[in-house]
């Protein structure tokens, strides 16, 4: 099920009523919400709930026998199985057909002919996600940073809970099964609030990702033309925002669920095209994503404890598997060694140059990280190197020639809101919505969130998937 | 959007924001409306996998539809259930080939009632391929309701009633140039001629569609010349490349698919509608009846009726050339099922 659909707007009215009705107590709102995550689930693909349930009681026990045990050995075996099966379902599931394309061409490469059935694996939606948050808790417990939860149900609702399940934010578990320790319910404004944002997220979805920028991105990534310089950049652009508005839409969309139920995730996005440098756009794009990789990859390769060298490898490393966990392609690998390549630079140059950064210098090198990330992107839309090749040849040659694939309203379009993107993720640097809303007052608010409404009404889309719940 | 103890006035906002979302949302309403646009359903591949959920269990009398736009116009429901009291199951598809239709009830049930296959002959004798964009128009079809989910299913049949009575809700996967969902709106924007297909014929919606995708002319095409040559010139430019079809590979292929479904007791009819005007001079070129229509006939042994051989179903005008109004759309099916029910291809009704 997806946030912007009909089902899920009847679906979240029948939780609301029977977790804010008298009918239940709070280890049976619990049992409910988790049900009802698993209906969530389940409305997409059934057996595939069953993936879910074996992760969950594999890591259930083996956070409680980490826990329990004193031996190392034991505490390492348990800490193993964990990981052997959620990375296990990772290999085959999203990384199956990938690897056996890989061991094809290599077989052939060698001179032997291969040609085995195309094994057809399913890719169970949001497997990155929940695979990744029940290794952190295990990973937590061994580490001895988090007691196990304290109840199966707990623990079960911490895997399964549907506002973040199926893409993020990657909740980690010290952070969200607290919450299910006690009765939760939200004040009557934190209900408004988590409102205005579900809101916000489904106007990021549907309105922006989906009707102002995707139809370009498609015309642009599709063409299979050399194409000309505007075009090449018009999509690229595109791409850019319906990415953001795409991802970010669910967080947010996730994040004002979750409020109105009175629970709290954690930021995911914040604003991260208005990123100065590299450093900082990985603090502000899919931070639950760069904090986890940060801290259980980069920091236990070494991080920056050993030396220039051996952090640089750790970094490159760490972004070729983030790369890699976004899709199982050598371009998504790729869109991983250009940031791991952009951050090195970028640290080398900042040990070179010290300068302070005031607003109109700050501006221009925010305009520089925007325009490389969006280099960054055409790997990771483009659907082989090929393509994408053809897109960054446009992009740095392409004036005044080749193929034109958008029209100057489409054009238009893409080029002003893009700006107008890049310029309010600068502003918003030093802001929150929450200090827009109650600076701009309930008049200004009103008429805004009401817009919003409106142009959700009048885009209705057909329900399309979150980019992100393929990965 | 992290959470602050600053006093927002939410609860003022709420109220603001409700008002003015109701506002705009019934000012949007009326603004179509007193345009003439009314509640319609989309020919979408919801739609269409709902009704091939249908053929899944059938009865022994049923019938199933399969064709492009022209069985989609030309067959009317209501007048076939009437005479026959069976209401056949439409799976024609504007556009689109049938045969891979043929392929998957024949391949993916046991379907083995009565089949009644459009002949388009542009679409139906192209070359047999699955790129080729009549082809995948089904197939994409077929293959969404092969995955469609639970969530699917559940969005669809709660998207019914909004459909059937908001007009500003109209939108379709055709993408017509008079579609009014938000990106229609702005695709149909255009700011003088970059890439050349500025300057293709708007292609405007000319239909109107009910539950069981029963299909009638829109009255202003049957009625209003102007409106019908917006779409005769939407067949000229569509088709200014039409070259002569392949022969015998749709034949073929389909001639194998026609052997398993009559072998399992099956019953298939072939349909040639009328078409007029450039169609007409377009499909005698491209597709002569004697090297194809006859030839589909005598490969598969297949009964065929071809609205030429029939005094009851020539004569028709089709407004924009292709496609029956309303009114000749009843009376073509009366005729069509009458000889149907002569041929004794369709059981004698018992209560009519």
């Amino acid at each position: 099920m997806v946030f912007n659909s009909l089902g899920f707007i009847v679906f979240f009215a029948v939780i609301l009523v029977l977790y804010y009705g008298p009918f239940l107590g709070w280890v049976n709102k619990k049992r409910m919400l988790l049900f009802s995550s698993y209906v969530f689930y389940g409305l997409w693909n059934p057996p595939l709930i069953i993936l879910l349930w074996i992760s969950t009681m594999v890591d259930w026990i083996a956070g409680n026998k980490i826990y329990h045990e004193t031996k190392p050995n034991r505490r390492k075996f348990w800490l193993w199985v964990s990981m052997v099966v959620n990375l296990g379902f990772l290999a085959f599931f999203k990384y199956g057909n990938f690897l056996l394309e890989n061991f094809i061409s290599f077989v052939n490469l060698a001179g032997f002919s291969y040609e085995p059935l195309p094994m057809n694996i399913i890719l169970p939606m949001g497997i990155s996600f929940y695979t990744f948050q029940t290794m952190s808790y295990t990973i937590d417990v061994y580490q001895r940073k988090l007691e196990p939860a304290r109840t199966f149900l707990d623990f079960a609702l911490y895997v399964t809970f549907f506002p973040q399940l199926v893409a993020g934010p990657i909740v980690r578990a010290g952070d969200l099964i607290t919450q299910f320790y006690e009765e939760k319910k939200a004040t009557v404004d934190l209900f408004i609030w988590g409102l205005f944002l579900l809101t916000l997220g489904l106007f990021e979805k549907i309105v922006m990702a989906d009707t102002m920028f995707s139809g370009a991105a498609d015309a642009v990534f599709n063409a299979d033309k050399n194409l000309n310089f505007w075009d090449a950049w018009a999509g690229v652009l595109a791409f850019s925002a319906q990415i953001f508005f795409d991802f970010a839409g669910y967080s947010t969309c996730a994040i004002g669920i979750s409020y109105m139920l009175g629970f709290t995730l954690t930021d995911n996005f914040l604003y991260p095209y208005g990123s100065i440098g590299f450093s900082e756009f990985w603090r502000r794009w899919h931070i639950s994503l760069s904090s986890w990789l940060r801290d259980y990859l980069y920091i236990p390769l070494g991080g920056n404890r050993f030396g220039l060298t051996r952090m640089y490898v750790a970094l490159m490393l760490t972004m070729l598997l983030g790369g890699l966990w976004h899709g199982a392609a050598w371009t998504f690998v790729f869109w991983g060694f250009l940031h791991g390549t952009y951050l090195i630079i970028e640290r080398i140059l900042k040990g070179r140059f010290r300068f302070e950064i005031n607003w109109w210098n700050g501006l221009l090198l925010a305009g520089l990280t925007f325009i490389l990330v969006n280099f960054t992107w055409v790997f990771f839309r483009a659907e082989d190197f090929g393509t994408a090749w053809n897109i960054i040849t446009a992009m740095v040659t392409g004036f005044g020639e080749g193929e034109k694939v958008l029209g100057y309203f489409d054009l238009t379009k893409v080029f002003v809101l893009s700006g107008i993107l890049f310029l309010t993720h600068y502003y918003m640097r030093h802001h929150t919505v929450r200090m827009v809303t109650s600076s701009a007052g309930p008049w200004i608010t009103g008429i805004a969130w009401a817009t919003m409404v409106f142009l959700i009404c009048i885009s209705h889309g057909q329900g399309e998937q979150f980019i992100y719940f393929q990965f | 959007m992290s959470r602050t103890d600053t006093p927002l006035h939410l609860q003022k906002t709420l109220w603001i924001t409700i008002l003015f979302s109701l506002i705009s949302v019934v000012s949007w309403e009326f603004f179509w409306r007193s345009r003439g646009r009314i509640p319609d359903l989309p020919d979408d591949k919801f739609l269409w996998a709902q009704t091939r959920a249908k053929v899944e269990n059938p009865d022994a009398s049923s019938v199933v539809i399969i064709g492009s736009s022209r069985t989609l116009f030309n067959l009317q429901i209501p007048e076939w259930q009437k005479m026959t009291g069976v209401k056949p199951i439409q799976l024609s598809t504007a556009g689109g080939n049938p045969i891979p239709v043929l392929e998957d009830i024949i391949e993916h049930t046991n379907y083995a009632g009565t089949l009644i296959v459009g002949v388009t002959p542009g679409i139906f004798f192209s070359k047999i391929s699955k790129d080729s964009r009549s082809w995948s128009r089904t197939q994409k079809r077929i293959d969404f309701y092969h995955k469609r989910t639970y969530a699917d299913r559940l969005n669809h049949f709660l998207s019914i009633p909004l459909q059937n009575n908001l007009a500003f809700l109209t939108a379709s996967e055709n993408e017509w140039a008079d579609d009014i969902d938000l990106k229609s709106l702005l695709r149909a924007t255009k700011w003088g001629v970059r890439t050349g297909k500025e300057n293709d014929p708007p292609f405007n919606s000319f239909q109107y569609l009910d539950i069981d995708r029963n299909t009638r002319m829109s009255n202003r095409c049957a009625h209003d010349t102007a409106f019908a040559n917006t779409v005769k010139r939407v067949w000229q430019s569509h088709n200014k490349k039409a070259k002569k079809s392949p022969k015998d590979e749709a034949v073929l292929y389909v001639s194998n698919l026609v052997k398993k479904f009559k072998d399992r007791g099956g019953n298939i009819v072939f349909l040639r509608s009328p078409s007029t005007g450039f169609y007409k001079e377009q499909e005698a070129k491209n597709q002569p009846r004697e090297e194809f229509w006859d030839v589909l006939l005598e490969k598969t042994g297949v009964k065929g009726y071809h609205y030429d051989d029939y005094e009851s179903l020539k004569n028709f005008d089709c407004p924009e050339w292709s496609h029956l109004s309303g009114e000749d759309a009843d009376k073509f099916t009366n005729a069509f099922v009458t000889l149907l029910l002569k041929d004794n291809v369709l059981p004698q009704p018992q209560n009519h």
